[in-house]
């Protein structure tokens, strides 16, 4: 039953039997909000000193590019009427959901490169090899332990000591 | 004669070779390995070469670049994974050759087709790139401008999931380009008052952040996936007259695959598809297609390989990228300080020489490679990603620190890398918006200078044939992925 709701749901946008793709609509939408914010901040830009004579200002360019830009916007919602075997194959990935796991590990990322520069380089590996594989439902515990410290030890050896390359020492500073 | 001396013997030294094969084993590597990529490994690479002999850099990444087209088809052949997008159709007849209990003969062909066409692709590119650097040498500012427009607008034929939205990114990418101080007036554009955005946006950490980051939370969704391998135990060479059979199949192929690579913007996967076709179009038992027969893995393989060494041509010779991964290989070049396209060529003529080498090299290094290790690359493919991809998150994390010490560009990396997942999900490739990126100034350069020369008339541009040629290109190229619809479409009509 459910399977059957899902073909249904999908076909009426990506054969035609819609006018616009609603997905597509909403993802011109953010296109274009994104568009005119960057055109807004382009017409504040200064004009050109007049020594320079004819040389073109520097908002033109980007007015420009971001009018192509809405041209082309303006097909995404109705692309599927062009295309219907192309998007059919876009949709496919889109109805895949985004899962649980990928979320976390986008806040867990983003939670790691906030703390880096106060943890520092050595502490940072070290704690994205523990916290990465179990996340993603690693149950090793060994193995985990064991590459969180050969790994992060590698790259320390073969980055810091051997190319030269600055690590930040971070909280191990404190240590020193 | 000298500078090609010149750029063999700088090739020579112990540390270069060593560093050119460092990157075939890269390649290879990496091209083996699901969900790591050639682009990916040049962009992760790329910091950590600055302190790099730059030839040796450059050539390094080259020889990666051959060997990862390479190596994308042992996956292909052994788990029907393609490691890299260009190995997609090997993986229709080299994986059923593999089923069918021949995975060192599937493997030892795609070797071996893979070596010959990157050496017909080399020649081509020792006497293209010269020839094609000349000729541009000619091109004023106007000229330049036609053909960056033609490139870009190749983006719409580019293989992508979607030509309106491949345009879209490399525009995209070219506005990204326009952030920083504008050279001409010395305005500051879209810094928000963060001063780090002065300079502009920095290439290596987007570059990162698309080709890594975004693959990694793509593959967070598929830990659990199971696929079924095949183990080599050796890579078989075929015979000689088994490649007297496929020489039409070889040859043809490699044709095609330079002249597609040699297209701007144009690369190794769609080559790789019509060396199959091709293959398939020309060949007297099309029936055993898909089945596992040696010219579905000959026909592809010596494509992707030749597009690898087509794609050099318009990189090196015009600046323009022939390809996703030569867009990096264009980054790395401005990034140790040389001037790609026409220059390049007059000024520092044993670089390129000095890539043709390694690219040489890189052929014959990868069957040397294939045939010692083909067992140890089937069990690449075991490492579990729980493991690898944190390995990879840690390499772009160091990777965009290196650049320029500056968490700003790390900061950069991730958004990148979360944008870049969410525009894939949505049919936007990263390689065209890495192409607008790293075209924007050239086009952006070349059109205020034309404005300039023809008193701010747009009009005046089409006083110049070489222009008006570019556009007409740039119309043909816009419009042919269309053309199949549109004549879907009429043929239908005819048939109602």
């Amino acid at each position: 039953m459910s399977d059957q709701k899902k073909i249904h749901d999908f076909a009426p946008r990506t054969l035609g039997a819609g006018f616009v793709h609603k997905k597509d609509l909403v993802l011109a939408i953010i296109l274009v909000a994104f568009g005119a914010f960057m055109y807004y901040e382009a017409s504040k830009f200064p004009e050109a000193p007049a020594i320079l004579g004819d040389t073109l200002n520097a908002d033109v360019f980007p007015k420009m590019l971001i009018t192509i830009m809405f041209l082309l916007v303006a097909i995404i919602p109705f692309e599927f009427k062009l295309t219907p075997d192309k998007v059919a194959k876009i949709d496919k990935d889109r109805d895949d959901k985004t899962l649980t796991i990928t979320w976390l590990t986008i806040l867990l990322l983003l939670t790691i490169v906030s703390f880096a520069e106060f943890l520092g380089a050595v502490v940072t590996m070290v704690i994205t090899c523990l916290a990465l594989p179990l996340l993603w439902g690693e149950r090793n515990y060994i193995a985990v332990i064991i590459y969180s410290i050969l790994f992060p030890g590698f790259v320390y050896l073969l980055f810091n000591k051997l190319l030269g390359l600055y690590f930040n020492p971070g909280i191990l500073e404190a240590f020193k | 004669m000298e500078d090609v001396i010149r750029g063999f013997q700088l090739l020579m030294e112990v540390q270069n070779l060593a560093l050119i094969f460092g990157g075939v084993l890269i390649g290879v590597l990496v091209g083996a390995l699901p969900g790591l990529s050639s682009p990916m490994a040049i962009a992760l690479l790329m910091p950590f070469t600055i302190s790099l002999d730059p030839v040796a850099s450059i050539s390094m990444m080259a020889a990666l670049y051959c060997a990862g087209t390479f190596g994308g088809s042992i996956t292909a052949i052994l788990i029907n994974a393609p490691g890299a997008p260009p190995a997609v159709a090997t993986a229709l007849d080299g994986y059923m050759m593999a089923k069918k209990g021949e995975p060192g003969r599937a493997l030892g062909l795609a070797a071996i087709c893979s070596v010959l066409g990157g050496i017909f692709a080399i020649v081509i590119f020792l006497f293209a790139t010269p020839l094609l650097a000349e000729i541009a040498l000619k091109f004023g500012p106007v000229e330049y401008f036609g053909l960056t427009l033609f490139a870009l607008s190749m983006l719409a034929a580019m293989s992508g999931k979607s030509s309106i939205r491949n345009l879209i990114a490399g525009a995209m990418g070219v506005l990204v380009s326009t952030i920083g101080v504008h050279l001409a007036t010395g305005v500051e554009r879209y810094e928000f008052g963060v001063p780090e955005l002065t300079e502009g946006i920095k290439f290596v950490p987007v570059l990162i952040g698309l080709f890594a980051m975004s693959e990694l939370l793509n593959q967070s969704k598929t830990l659990n996936a199971a696929v079924e391998r095949m183990s080599a135990k050796a890579l078989k060479l075929p015979t000689i007259a088994e490649l007297k059979e496929l020489k039409g199949t070889i040859l043809r192929s490699s044709g095609l695959g330079t002249f597609i690579g040699i297209l701007p913007a144009e690369g190794a996967t769609v080559a790789a598809m019509m060396g199959y076709n091709e293959a398939k179009r020309f060949s007297k038992t099309p029936e055993k297609f898909g089945t596992g027969c040696a010219e579905g893995i000959a026909g592809p393989e010596a494509a992707n390989n030749a597009a690898a060494g087509g794609a050099m041509v318009p990189t090196l010779a015009l600046g323009i990228p022939g390809s996703g991964t030569t867009a990096l290989i264009l980054a790395a070049l401005v990034m140790h300080g040389f001037r790609p396209g026409p220059y390049l060529i007059s000024e520092t003529p044993h670089l390129v020489y000095a890539i043709f080498g390694a690219m040489l090299f890189a052929n014959f290094a990868f069957l040397g490679i294939g045939l010692v290790g083909a067992k140890f690359f089937s069990y690449v493919t075991f490492i579990p990603k729980r493991f690898l991809w944190p390995s990879v998150f840690i390499f772009s994390l160091i990777g965009s620190y290196a650049y320029s010490s500056a968490i700003f560009d790390v900061w950069v990396m991730l958004i990148s890398g979360i944008i870049g997942y969410f525009a894939l999900r949505n049919g936007f490739s990263p390689a065209p918006f890495v192409m607008g990126l790293i075209l924007g100034k050239m086009v952006e350069e070349t059109f205020t200078q034309s404005m300039v020369i023809y008193e701010s008339n747009f009009f005046n541009f089409f006083e110049s044939g070489v222009f008006i040629f570019f556009i007409i290109l740039t119309c043909i190229s816009l419009t042919t992925p269309f053309w199949g619809t549109i004549r879907k479409k009429l043929a239908a009509k005819k048939v109602e």
